[in-house]
């Protein structure tokens, strides 16, 4: 408790208020722009993190973190466009609540779930840190790759009616994520020779093609026939949801924070699986799964909740043992290391000060980001009322820049437009694309996890089944590839009764 | 013209026939199981064939159903639109560093303004194009210090 | 009104192009003599891309050098990309390595090797450590070693992010001292790197890890992990209970450096210039405080030191790699 006043006093010294507010504002507005994300921001700002007091700079890092998280879904409300892996589930339904009419309360309640899910995601940092890191330490690769298994399924389960496109989808995205030096043998699968494919295909890139390119192509397709819709389009509705809607939405975000926050804490897992089971469970639970992916305001509030709550539990791994359990942290850590700060068993014990300084500064900054989200919504709902040739011209330009920032190089736009007819393609012959870019966002992971566990079994398939957690796991797979048909067949029976 | 419907289940069984190809052509691994690096891509590949083909078979079954998105996308209009704005992007990679972002971006976006806004709005382009250039630039490599070329 | 934007766009072209040439003709004879570029292979927030912000900064804030200096990455390939691009460019474009630029070209990976290249420094270097965790039954690298020997399946080894880097091939070299087959041994591959390492050391899903000290000393200094050997030539700081391989009756010393290096044909005198420079940096009080923090050791040498060194090593790497099996 004394630990948490100190921390308190810390956090808000006027120095580190101003760096929550700036490290917020930043975080929500590269997280608005496809490709920029919250490491790369974080990675911008080492240079001016040098001598800045450490307590400080993870203070900043983190405030980009999770203002990303708000950001995110920015985009893929308004434009279809999901900034990063973890707001691709709020394109679900945010963008057709957009489409109705309602993007003003679509932006409220993904900031106030997001509120909500980082703030019950702090209280978890105090209290469950260390019991959730050694949790997170069973995982071995057996049990990852059940848990990528159960995101793929997860994901494929959604497309019903469209089973198939939704299983060619998923295979062509894992076969994609097998581009690359294998890891395991260092042999070179299908780069052609190019160093720039030695590495594989950045999941970004596709991101930004498949979403934002295809969008815009898709958009050309109706563009000269646009004057009926655009009136359907001015209409922004109010920028505040009604009670209905939070009635509808509550349990849905309360459910899915402490879910985010526990996926966030496994390195690895991060915010694109959190928010993608979260909403494949709310919908297999709930009791209207029609309205998924028609503009249901909790299908759009849950996964935002827990894709803010997992980038706090990704604060866990960092801080308690000095793993870092995503990209952006892996940058944290190395600022950190430039400060001479280095986190790990001993940073609780040595360092408790900068711990709860950053506790109490997630607290502050998540009130200052939903209310900056909130400032923002009647701000951004104007991009709506863009006219629409000016507007895709400049999306087309913020995708080739945001591309370009994550390697630095033309090769990539090629790469970029070739995504970009494939998302055309997609859209227009109705296949779903979420399962294309998680697939190839787990693909590599999952295949590499897959072969360590057989090798560390000497080739047994029986570790699959060996630890209560993979049960668990392979339990929740089933469940949700069969739920609906099992729900499907139950019903059948009784209305043929 | 209904034919066109197939052309997506074509594509996806020549892609997977492709990686299926690429696959077996993937060397045999010198630590660990040869074979190793290959079995995944394989099996997904023929999984993925597999499920282009039953695709297939359900486009045929369905071939004289109307689908408003075809018609939209082979209109000419359309796909003058789509060529036009590909070969723009390509230009743009090829120039990109050459001759810097700035100039590079101003052009890409005029002249993909100009062609898509029309002619008469060339005010609006103009000072969109220079304006959205210039905080872009700003933006990433001033106040993000992104290295732009 | 047409005529108006036209007369617009035509002052913007040549107030671009105005700008263009000014930019060019700042030419002078001293060198340097435009703004220097340091050429990090890698993504912003890396190791390289840290070190080469670190050598930026330290040279600026002491005044070494009076140009501008930039930070240019070009991330993929191992640092494949970046290196070609430097392979191009003149003598105010530096870059940073790491025994990846030879590697890359032993594995058939690249066709550029240290002799493309100006070599001007080693700035640092790391050391590698074997650790188990600390109730494993393995009470030193001798019983560990014994173990593989007897049964290499019974042993999984935790490396990462890939096969062919010093972690991996430190350990190659360790267990060949010991007649052990390189292709014999259980290599688990985490691509995550060393974090992800250590989080399998910790859950015991691996047996035994190499990697970069860094990565285990906390765990270490926390009791969580034991570390068995360091590669170093002598025991370091703050790790006193920690042996060397070469106390254990291992005859070698594996250091991870870290360099810079120029363009080819670079001229004596720019030489000249990077070594009277550089060996000013790394008596600077801010890089012996960036060598402490990240638990890495000075190795500075001489542009025509590291020439010498660079050669040592790539006979030792072409070695390591064939005994390592990775290559046919």
């Amino acid at each position: 408790m004394e630990g948490f006043m100190e921390g308190l006093l810390t956090a808000i010294e006027p120095i580190n208020l101003f760096w929550i507010v700036l490290g917020g504002f930043l975080g929500t507005v590269v997280g608005m722009l496809p490709g920029l994300g919250p490491a790369t921001a974080v990675a911008v700002l080492i240079p001016v993190t040098f001598g800045m007091d450490p307590t400080s700079a993870i203070i900043l890092m983190a405030a980009i973190y999770y203002g990303a998280m708000y950001g995110g879904s920015r985009s893929s409300i308004l434009l279809n466009t999901p900034g990063d892996g973890s707001a691709i589930a709020a394109t679900f339904d945010g963008y057709p609540m957009a489409q109705k009419g309602q993007a003003g309360q679509a932006m409220a309640i993904s900031a106030v779930a997001s509120f909500i899910g980082g703030i019950i995601a702090t209280f978890g940092f105090i209290f469950l840190a260390q019991p959730l890191a050694n949790f997170a330490l069973k995982f071995g690769p057996a049990e990852y790759f059940l848990l990528m298994l159960l995101t793929l399924s997860a994901i494929v389960s959604l497309s019903i009616g469209k089973m198939i496109k939704g299983f060619i989808a998923m295979c062509l995205g894992l076969l994609l994520s097998t581009v690359g030096i294998d890891p395991q043998t260092g042999i070179h699968r299908f780069t052609l020779d190019n160093p720039h494919l030695s590495e594989g295909i950045d999941f970004l890139i596709v991101i930004i093609g498949v979403y934002a390119i295809g969008e815009v192509f898709y958009n050309f397709l109706t563009i000269n026939k646009e004057k009926k819709s655009q009136d359907k389009k001015s209409n922004m509705g109010k920028v505040w949801f009604s009670k209905e809607q939070w009635k509808r939405s509550k349990w849905p975000i309360l459910r899915s924070a402490p879910l985010g926050f526990i996926v966030g804490v496994l390195p690895g897992a991060g915010g694109s699986i959190a928010s993608m089971i979260s909403y494949s469970t709310e919908k297999q639970i709930s009791k209207k799964p029609d309205e998924f992916g028609k503009g249901a305001v909790e299908g759009l509030a849950a996964p935002e909740s827990a894709n803010n709550a997992a980038s706090v539990g990704a604060m866990i791994p960092l801080l308690t043992m000095g793993i870092p359990g995503s990209g952006t942290t892996a940058v944290m850590l190395g600022a950190l290391i430039m400060l001479g700060v280095r986190p790990g068993p001993m940073l609780f014990e040595n360092d408790p000060g900068m711990i709860w300084g950053l506790i109490n500064s997630m607290f502050i900054g998540n009130i200052v980001l939903v209310i900056i989200n909130i400032l923002l919504v009647g701000l951004l709902v104007k991009v709506l009322k863009t006219p629409a040739k000016v507007l895709y011209p400049l999306i087309i330009m913020l995708a080739f820049i945001g591309t370009y920032t994550l390697s630095y190089s033309t090769v990539d736009f090629y790469l970029l437009l070739i995504f970009g007819v494939i998302g055309l393609l997609m859209k227009v012959m109705d296949f779903p694309i979420a399962p294309l870019v998680l697939a190839l966002i787990v693909g590599a992971d999952m295949e590499q996890n897959f072969r360590m566990a057989l090798v560390s079994s000497n080739g047994s398939v029986s570790i699959f089944f060996s630890s209560w957690i993979s049960v668990v796991l392979l339990i929740l797979t089933v469940l949700s590839l069969f739920y609906p048909l099992i729900m499907k067949l139950f019903l059948n029976k009784k209305s043929a009764n | 013209m209904k034919w066109i419907k197939i052309g997506m289940p074509v594509l996806m069984i020549l892609i997977s026939l492709t990686f299926l190809i690429g696959s077996f052509a993937i060397p045999k691994a010198t630590l660990g199981n040869p074979n190793g690096p290959s079995y995944f891509p394989i099996g997904l590949s023929v999984l993925m064939l597999v499920l282009s083909i039953v695709y297939l078979f359900n486009e045929l079954k369905t071939l004289k159903a109307f689908h408003e998105g075809i018609k939209d996308l082979m209109d000419k209009k359309t796909l003058r639109l789509i060529g036009f704005t590909i070969i723009l992007g390509v230009i743009y990679a090829n120039i990109f560093e050459r001759v810097g972002f700035f100039v590079s971006t101003l052009l890409f976006l005029g002249v993909l303004l100009f062609y898509l806004n029309g002619m008469k709005k060339w005010l609006i382009n103009i000072v969109v194009s220079i304006s959205f250039s210039f905080i872009t630039w700003y933006g990433f490599s001033q106040l993000l210090g992104v290295s732009l070329p | 009104m047409k005529k108006r934007g036209f007369l617009l766009i035509l002052g913007l072209v040549l107030l671009l192009s105005a700008c263009g040439t000014t930019k060019n003709s700042s030419g002078g004879s001293a060198y340097p003599n435009k703004h220097i570029e340091i050429v990090a292979p890698a993504s912003p927030g890396g190791g390289w891309d840290l070190t080469a912000r670190s050598v930026q900064k330290i040279l600026k804030d002491n005044e070494l050098v009076q140009n501008n200096i930039n930070v240019i990455n070009k991330p993929g390939g191992g640092g494949e990309v970046g290196w070609n691009y430097l392979n191009t460019k003149d003598s105010h474009y530096l870059a940073v390595n790491s025994s990846l630029l030879l590697t890359n070209n032993l594995l058939g990976q690249s066709k550029l090797t240290h002799q493309d290249f100006t070599p001007l420094a080693t700035l640092a270097t790391e050391w590698q450590a074997i650790a188990v965790s600390v109730d494993s039954p393995y009470q030193n690298i001798n019983e560990l070693f014994e173990q593989i020997k007897k049964d290499p399946t019974s042993v999984k080894i935790g490396v990462g992010p890939g096969l062919g880097n010093d972690d991996h091939l430190s350990f190659v070299q360790a267990t060949g001292m010991k007649d052990i087959q390189a292709k014999d041994l259980n290599f688990l591959v985490y691509d995550g790197g060393g974090g992800d390492v250590v989080t399998a050391l910790l859950g015991k899903h691996v047996d035994a890890v190499t990697t970069s000290l860094s990565e285990v000393k906390e765990h270490h200094l926390a009791g969580k992990v034991k570390i068995l050997a360091v590669s170093s030539d002598e025991r370091l700081e703050e790790l006193e209970d920690v042996p060397t391989l070469q106390e254990e009756g291992l005859d070698m010393v594996f250091p991870h450096w870290r360099g810079i290096m120029g363009p080819p044909n670079m001229t004596e005198e720019e030489i000249q210039y990077w070594d009277e420079k550089l060996s000013k940096m790394v008596e600077s009080e801010e890089w012996k405080q960036l060598l402490e923090n990240n638990d890495w050791d000075s190795f500075y040498q001489t542009s025509e030191e590291t020439r010498l060194f660079m050669a040592e090593q790539e006979k030792l790497y072409k070695e390591l790699i064939d005994q390592s099996g990775l290559v046919q």
